[in-house]
């Protein structure tokens, strides 16, 4: 499975829920595959789609929140790891696609092939789950409906050649629309 | 800034409206900090960059919030200021502590110290000094950014030594 592969079956799984997903490819691919008002694409600053997503769950304690990550983009803020599980953020479930490479930028390597982001994560007080198959991620999803968070859903996927577009929307409008709709998502 | 001011500040900034005040303690402004932990209101992250990206967040969720750092973490915030607050325009309201202002401070804060004021003004972000006399109408202004929608920055200088 290739990573926008596993990012529409996620977010097709996910429907309506609000998700935070990280710069590069990963928001490329969730807003080729399932735009809605909902996702805020983060197209900057790097590492920190989990850190909003934080934020965002914080502040809406009722809601699911859902984070779309890289190996790349946690690995730059592992302390978001931490600041989460101390926290408790019972409704954070937070997706990190990983293909061990930084993906967006040529392929370059992360050291997540070397060390267990799983590890890390389980001893911030994340509960992981582990997924390589499309089967697999699409129960996972539907299954952490009734599991208390911080969850984390590392999906292993395959390096590609293919390059989604592009989010075309002008970030002030990422954010309007995103600040509109999370108000009106309701479990 | 004494401790009486920065307590008194903490209180109005709340009071006003701010409801979260997120970042990485100073020793500058360790009385606000304080006044916050004790109203239950601070939350300290690990990083100054990962305090702004909550921050957003809960701004985004409509809760007003304010994110406080020394300027050695202003420095480490600089990409993740323009990349995220500049251009989603998110209004987050600053505080940042104003170490090396003293020009006898310790070391490693020389240099920030000296180009801080340039910085803040070449990246565009809007900024007053708060001092005991005049933090009140300079809260006020900070406030009144944050309603137009503009990310603003509060400065306590370190005026003395420890």
């Amino acid at each position: 499975m290739i990573r926008k592969e596993a990012i529409e079956i996620a977010a097709k799984e996910i429907g309506n829920f609000p998700i935070i997903s990280a710069n590069g490819y990963i928001s490329r691919d969730l807003f080729e595959s399932y735009e809605k008002k909902s996702n805020f694409y983060m197209i900057g600053s790097m590492g920190l789609a989990s850190s909003i997503g934080l934020g965002v769950a914080l502040k809406n304690s009722k809601k699911r929140v859902y984070i779309f990550d890289g190996d790349g983009n946690i690995l730059m803020n592992l302390g978001s790891l931490v600041t989460i599980g101390a926290l408790k953020a019972t409704n954070i479930v937070h997706f990190v696609f990983d293909n061990s490479s930084h993906e967006s930028t040529g392929g370059q390597p992360t050291p997540s092939s070397q060390i267990k982001i799983e590890k890390i994560a389980k001893a911030a007080g994340y509960t992981v789950f582990n997924t390589k198959t499309k089967k697999g991620l699409k129960n996972i999803t539907k299954k952490n409906n009734h599991t208390k968070g911080p969850i984390m859903i590392l999906v292993n996927v395959k390096k590609s050649n293919y390059v989604s577009k592009r989010v075309s929307l002008h970030p002030v409008e990422i954010c309007n629309r995103f600040m509109n709709s999370i108000r009106k998502v309701s479990k | 800034m004494n401790e009486k001011i920065q307590r008194q500040m903490f209180d109005f900034l709340n009071k006003k409206g701010i409801e979260n005040f997120v970042g990485v303690p100073d020793s500058t402004m360790k009385y606000f900090i304080d006044q916050g932990i004790k109203k239950k209101k601070i939350l300290i992250p690990t990083r100054e960059e990962e305090a702004i990206g909550i921050a957003v967040g809960m701004i985004m969720s409509k809760s007003p919030s304010l994110v406080f750092m020394q300027n050695a973490g202003f420095g480490n915030s600089i990409s993740t200021i323009t990349s995220l607050v500049q251009l989603y325009k998110i209004p987050i309201l600053f505080l940042i502590g104003w170490r090396g202002y003293l020009p006898n401070d310790a070391p490693e804060h020389t240099k920030f110290g000296q180009v801080q004021p340039k910085l803040l003004s070449i990246l565009g972000i809007k900024s007053k000094v708060v001092t005991e006399k005049n933090w009140k109408e300079n809260c006020v202004w900070a406030l009144k950014q944050i309603t137009k929608n503009n990310c603003c920055a509060l400065i306590i200088r370190r005026d003395f030594h420890d």
